[in-house]
């Protein structure tokens, strides 16, 4: 079985003693508002500590969403404070950073152009998070409160999550993420859209609460259904700010969802700047808070929240824990990879895949993957996205049962898995499609530049094993549940139970081994134990 | 109730002429060295030309510019510098007669003679005097007369001079004016050698006596001495004025640069010379005082430094005593570490901050320091630290405050200094002063970063800690060390805080707090509990806060104010401040720490502050409030407070009617807290250094056999 796997995962040793034991680390957020860099301190003893919160008021949101571009004086501002926060982390003299640009990056059409200048220019190599990669981080700083987190997600939780450029609900469903999805309503876009309308001030709400309720309508009749959402925990950056303050009504970090009410009434009766004197807050941010307060309202209102918990988090938070992650330090509360896995388990779901089959070969695939260890040489992440690539092997049998491959691959690309970065979805995407295709090498793929030369191994390695595992189980009667494998030499035996009946497969499963003769030099072998 | 009537507020100029006359007291004090009365009387004298300097200025140009909005006591400009007018005269009447009935009395039996006119010289004196002119003086004097070829020279301001009418030998024409300035570059005092008693003549009587020799061809018919001050010099000077300037901004395009604003001349000058020069300066009879006595009398300061009159002068309050928990070559980062210090200047020594800065510079865990700077003394060897930390590699950021009122180009020079070293030097904040004084050592230890931060009520200046009273704050509180993070993240240019653990900041937050809790005693006290404020600074003339004050104090609020200046808060109105008593400690040193207590329903709030409550320091400056939440240190601080309100030797008690009475004679006991707070400081060095002793030296007690 592929436990193995599983055991050394949960016995990872948390390194207490030695030289290594605490790290400084720089988490750089290129947000759409705002250019915040957070130091902190890992260590297994004191978890993560933030030392220095710097942030920059920086607008890249309303020069993408507006003009599709960064101009030239917002990247030499960029430059400039990036140049500024590099000195801070020689000052503190960090082990290591992580710099994150997010939908105003992503969204640029010059995205390259403008990530080289940067890194040419300040030393400072901006990755781009996809949305569903940023979310996963958020997602991660919030769990990363741990017990208060867990507890709140006992009962029907939506994270609502509100960017510059979009919002993302994630719905959680007994502990487990079931389904995310994302809106273009962030709030920066709002403004944008309000600004365009040329309306009079005292529309703004009327109408922000009409384009905000049409978008949650739809969410609504597709993903909530009758689920019972107690709780909603919102990761912003107005409304977190104020919660929690006792200047509000807001003096908790959580508080019922009727306090919203009350609070927008107590903004919208005062002038901005009485507003930004209370809750000494920038007079600039206090539009986007007013439109953070409606979205929030309206959101827990379509769910019938009955509680709002905002723990005040951001990216950077979740880059820390991330790192912490990695490089061992901190250990997870929360089993993230499970996340990934139900909300692939509900794509598969509303495709109408088969639970069973999917258990199956899922088995099957992960069992030769084990085995395989030594030749394939993949790590845990790319048996996850093998376990993903079986659960959502044939979801595109829902639009067409002939172009299976090429829907299947269509469903993948524009569905949102959390937790996977833009690049594992589409390793996930190509497995499956070439798991019904034949494949294609990768000077004739024509990646559009997203994957590279081991991004294209890891998918041909991945589809050889899944296409084996698929022949296996072509009856789809479950017959190989129970098989062994082993490796010897040059082949790879596979064992299975002799009173099975095995011809079907065993009749169409050279072809399928042909393939992945080609990607190990090992040729699979179907024994049957006498 | 309304709190805001212009009644019950005094206008802050005429508040603050009552605390220069307060300082006139101690010149007047019998009980205060000779020596040292005459070094306030300067001081009164220094002090009332600055005020001329920058407040009156600016009321003059208030007028001039027909500005017409009232002040916090409902005074129009043009009222308030007829009443300011007023009250200078008698204030200067009252300088004189100090100087001439008191002290020169007391000089003279004290064996030093101030030869008040050359005409007394004897002759040997004279023919010594004569022959110093001659040596030193005549080469520097630039004697200048006005005729029809020659114009009206130009006074310079702040100068003294001497003016003549003067006459053609040859003929009987006109009376000509001539002036001839009284050289600042030589000493003002002239000693007289030889004779058992220091004889001393003033400069302007060496050249009177001496005058025919500067116009060989004219015959003196009179020559007296005459000062003048102009408005010119006030961009220097803003400081003091930025609140008047900014009202008066918009309403002045150009402003009379120069004019003359004050004339001093010497009682019984001639009458045509006295109406010459003020037509020709264009003064008005309000401004023109006629003086019993020298002109310029801070001479005395200097006069202060003559040798030989060493038991004239104070010699009870101790010089600064060693801090016992920092003494010497400690390590400041391991003693902070064991717990919070707060320091009491300048009884205990400012040694241990310049010694923290100075550690921090070589100690190779430092990674960065960064330091606000407002005034520094010249060659300050926190500076000198500073260029040490940024040879060493460490991150340095100085705030430096170009717009400090002092010797600005000097400033830029050690600032250029710092930036050449390495450090990060940030020259102020646009529109903003940067008041606050605070420290931040960023230390690498073993359980991962740690912050030390300094916080005081005075400036970063070795040398005036020896003379204000301040208090520091040495800690390594995270909450603190967290705030100050964000406070020079935003002297950077960066973003706010999300939220402040400790600090409270000006000008965006600690008006708000003050009146929070200042509020928050009024509901106690509504509630029909106890509820108490305590606060020392040196001004108060905000008005949100004197309302809030006066409405705590209707309320039942128990308020003591310790306030060494200006105070436009009235005492004794009822049902308006009957609560409330304000007392001025003008001692030895001057007061300068700004301490804050808080009842708070019996669970006690101490805070520390960089600001007055003043509109300035609230709304136009950065500055910042921190909380001393320590027990221990809470009660040094009550102690401060408590022994400040027990004072009867230098306190004046603000009377219902507006004057100041020294409580003096009436008490039963003596209780001077300055002197107090050195004796406390010099035991508890005492203390500390004894205790230091014993755990080096432990004594055996019992003789071991072998």
């Amino acid at each position: 079985m592929y436990s193995s796997e599983v055991r050394e995962r949960d016995g990872i040793e948390i390194d207490v003693k030695g030289k290594g034991n605490m790290k400084t680390f720089a988490a750089i957020d290129v947000g759409s508002y705002e250019l915040a860099m957070k130091i902190v301190e890992i260590s297994a003893k004191n978890g993560i500590k933030v030392i220095d919160h710097i942030r920059h008021r920086i607008d890249l949101g309303t020069d993408t969403f507006a003009k599709g571009k960064i101009s030239n004086e917002r990247v030499d501002e960029l430059c400039r404070v990036l140049r500024e926060y590099n000195e801070i982390m020689q000052s503190y003299k960090v082990d290591d950073y992580k710099a994150y640009g997010t939908s105003a990056i992503r969204e640029t059409e010059n995205t390259m152009i403008v990530l080289d200048q940067i890194a040419q220019r300040t030393g400072i190599t901006i990755e781009v998070l996809s949305n569903s990669e940023q979310r996963f981080l958020d997602y991660k700083s919030i769990a990363s409160g741990g017990d208060s987190f867990n507890r709140i997600i006992e009962k029907g939780t939506a994270i609502v999550d509100i960017g510059g450029g979009s919002i993302q609900i994630s719905l959680f469903d007994k502990d487990t993420l079931v389904t995310t999805q994302n809106m273009r309503m962030g709030v920066l876009r709002l403004q944008e859209q309000l600004g365009k309308l040329n309306i009079r001030p005292e529309q703004n709400e009327s109408m922000l609460d009409e384009i905000i309720s049409s978008q949650l309508a739809v969410f609504r009749k597709l993903y909530l259904k009758d689920r019972a959402i107690e709780n909603i925990i919102v990761v912003d950056d107005y409304i977190s700010a104020v919660v929690g303050k006792n200047v509000a009504g807001l003096e908790h970090t959580s508080v019922e969802a009727s306090a919203m009410d009350k609070f927008l009434e107590r903004v919208r009766a005062k002038s901005v700047q009485e507003v930004s004197r209370i809750l000494g807050m920038p007079e600039e941010n206090v539009p986007l808070l007013f439109i953070s307060g409606i979205l929030l309202n309206r959101v827990a209102k379509v769910m019938g929240a009955r509680m709002i918990w905002a723990p005040g988090v951001s990216l950077c938070d979740g880059m820390a824990y991330e790192y912490g992650e990695k490089h061992k330090l901190i250990k997870a509360n929360h089993d993230f990879e499970q996340d990934i896995i139900a909300c692939a388990q509900n794509i598969s779901k509303r495709y109408m895949g088969s639970r069973r089959r999917s258990e199956t070969l899922e088995q099957i695939a992960l069992t030769i993957y084990d085995s395989m260890k030594k030749v394939h040489g993949l790590g845990k992440r790319e048996r996850l996205l093998l376990r993903i690539a079986t659960l959502l092997h044939d979801c595109g049998k829902y639009i067409s049962l002939v172009n299976l491959g090429e829907c299947s691959y269509n469903i993948i690309m524009s569905t949102e898995i959390i937790g996977l970065s833009h690049v594992e979805r589409e390793i996930v995407a190509n497995v499956v499609k070439y798991n019904h295709m034949d494949f294609e090498y990768y000077e004739a793929m024509g990646t559009d530049g997203a994957l590279d030369k081991k991004d294209y191994l890891t998918i041909a390695k991945l589809t050889a094993i899944l296409k084996i595992a698929n022949g296996l189980d072509r009856s789809h009667k479950q017959k190989f549940r129970n098989i062994k494998t082993s490796l010897k030499e040059e082949q790879l035996i596979i064992t299975v139970d002799a009173s099975l009946d095995i011809t079907l497969e065993k009749g169409l499963f050279s072809k399928r081994a042909e393939f992945f003769e080609e990607v190990y030099s090992v040729r699979p072998v179907i024994r049957q134990k006498s | 109730m309304d709190f805001s009537q212009v009644d019950y507020y005094t206008n802050r100029e005429l508040s603050w002429l009552l605390f220069n006359k307060r300082v006139l007291g101690e010149a007047k004090d019998k009980k205060n060295p000779l020596f040292e009365r005459l070094k306030f009387l300067g001081i009164t004298a220094s002090n009332l030309d600055e005020f001329f300097m920058v407040r009156v200025a600016s009321l003059k140009d208030m007028v001039s510019a027909g500005y017409k909005k009232k002040d916090i006591a409902g005074m129009t400009a043009a009222e308030q510098l007829a009443k300011v007018n007023e009250e200078t005269h008698k204030l200067v009447e009252q300088q004189y007669a100090v100087y001439n009935r008191s002290l020169m009395p007391l000089l003279m039996e004290n064996g030093l003679h101030i030869i008040m006119h050359h005409e007394d010289l004897n002759k040997e004196d004279g023919a010594y005097v004569d022959r110093y002119f001659a040596d030193n003086v005549y080469p520097v004097l630039t004697p200048m007369a006005v005729d029809s070829s020659r114009p009206f020279p130009l006074i310079r301001n702040k100068s003294l001079n001497l003016g003549a009418l003067i006459r053609k030998k040859s003929g009987e024409e006109e009376l000509e004016f001539a002036t001839v300035q009284v050289p600042s570059v030589l000493s003002r005092i002239v000693t007289i050698p030889g004779g058992k008693e220091t004889k001393v003549i003033l400069l302007e009587e060496v050249i009177e006596r001496n005058i025919h020799k500067l116009f060989l061809n004219y015959d003196i018919v009179c020559s007296f001495p005459f000062r003048i001050m102009r408005n010119a010099d006030l961009t220097i000077e803003e400081d003091e004025a930025e609140d008047l300037l900014q009202e008066i901004e918009k309403q002045l395009k150009k402003r009379q640069w120069g004019q003359v604003i004050r004339l001093e001349v010497e009682e019984g000058i001639d009458d045509r010379l006295l109406k010459l020069i003020r037509e020709e300066l264009q003064i008005g009879q309000e401004d023109i005082y006629a003086i019993g006595g020298p002109l310029d009398l801070t001479f005395l300061m200097k006069m202060y430094g003559l040798e030989g009159f060493d038991q004239l002068k104070e010699h009870s309050y101790l010089k600064p005593q060693p801090v016992p928990e920092l003494l010497d070559e400690t390590d400041v980062f391991a003693k902070v570490r064991e717990g919070d210090i707060l320091m009491h200047h300048p009884y205990q020594t400012f040694e241990p901050v310049v010694n923290f800065i100075r550690q921090a510079a070589k100690d190779p865990n430092v990674l960065a320091i960064k330091q606000t700077l407002y005034r520094v003394s010249g060659n300050s060897p926190i500076v000198a630290a500073l260029e040490q930390a940024a040879d060493n590699g460490k991150q340095v950021s100085v705030l430096v405050e170009l717009k400090a009122r002092f010797d600005e180009e000097n400033n830029i020079v050690w600032a250029k200094k710092l930036e050449k070293a390495g450090c990060h030097v940030i020259y102020g904040l646009v529109g903003l002063k940067t008041h606050s004084k605070i420290t931040l050592v960023v230390r690498k230890e073993e359980n991962g970063i740690r912050r030390y931060v300094h916080l005081g009520t005075g400036n970063y200046n070795d040398s005036t800690a020896k003379l204000y009273t301040d208090v520091g704050l040495f800690t390594c509180s995270e909450a603190i060390g967290e705030d100050a993070t964000a406070v020079f993240n935003m002297l950077s240019g960066y973003s706010e805080p999300r939220n402040w653990n400790k600090l409270s900041l000006a000008p965006l937050w600690l008006k708000d707090r003050f009146l929070h809790l200042i509020d928050r005693e009024k509901a106690y006290a509504s509630q029909g509990r106890a509820a108490h404020i305590i606060v020392k600074m040196n001004s108060l003339c905000d008005k949100d806060i004197i309302e809030a004050l006066y409405a705590a104090s209707a309320a039942g609020v128990k308020i003591d104010l310790i306030i060494r200046g200006i105070c436009c808060l009235k005492v004794g109105i009822p049902g308006v401040s009957e609560n409330i008593t304000v007392r001025s400690i003008v001692g030895n040193y001057l007061e300068h720490a700004r301490i804050f207590y808080f009842e708070n329903d019996g669970k006690p709030e101490y805070y520390c502050a960089s600001a007055d409550w003043m509109p300035r320091n609230l709304e136009r400056r950065v500055e910042i409030l921190f909380p001393v939440e320590k027990p221990q240190l809470q009660e040094k601080l009550r102690h401060i407070l408590d022994c400040q309100m027990k004072d009867t030797v230098k306190a004046s008690i603000l009377q219902a009617d507006g004057s100041y009475e020294k409580i003096g004679r009436r008490s039963r006991e003596e209780f001077n807290a300055q002197l107090n707070f050195c004796m406390e400081a010099r035991e508890a060095a005492r203390a500390e250094k004894d205790m230091g002793n014993k755990r080096v030296f432990i004594p055996e007690m019992h003789h071991i056999e072998e």
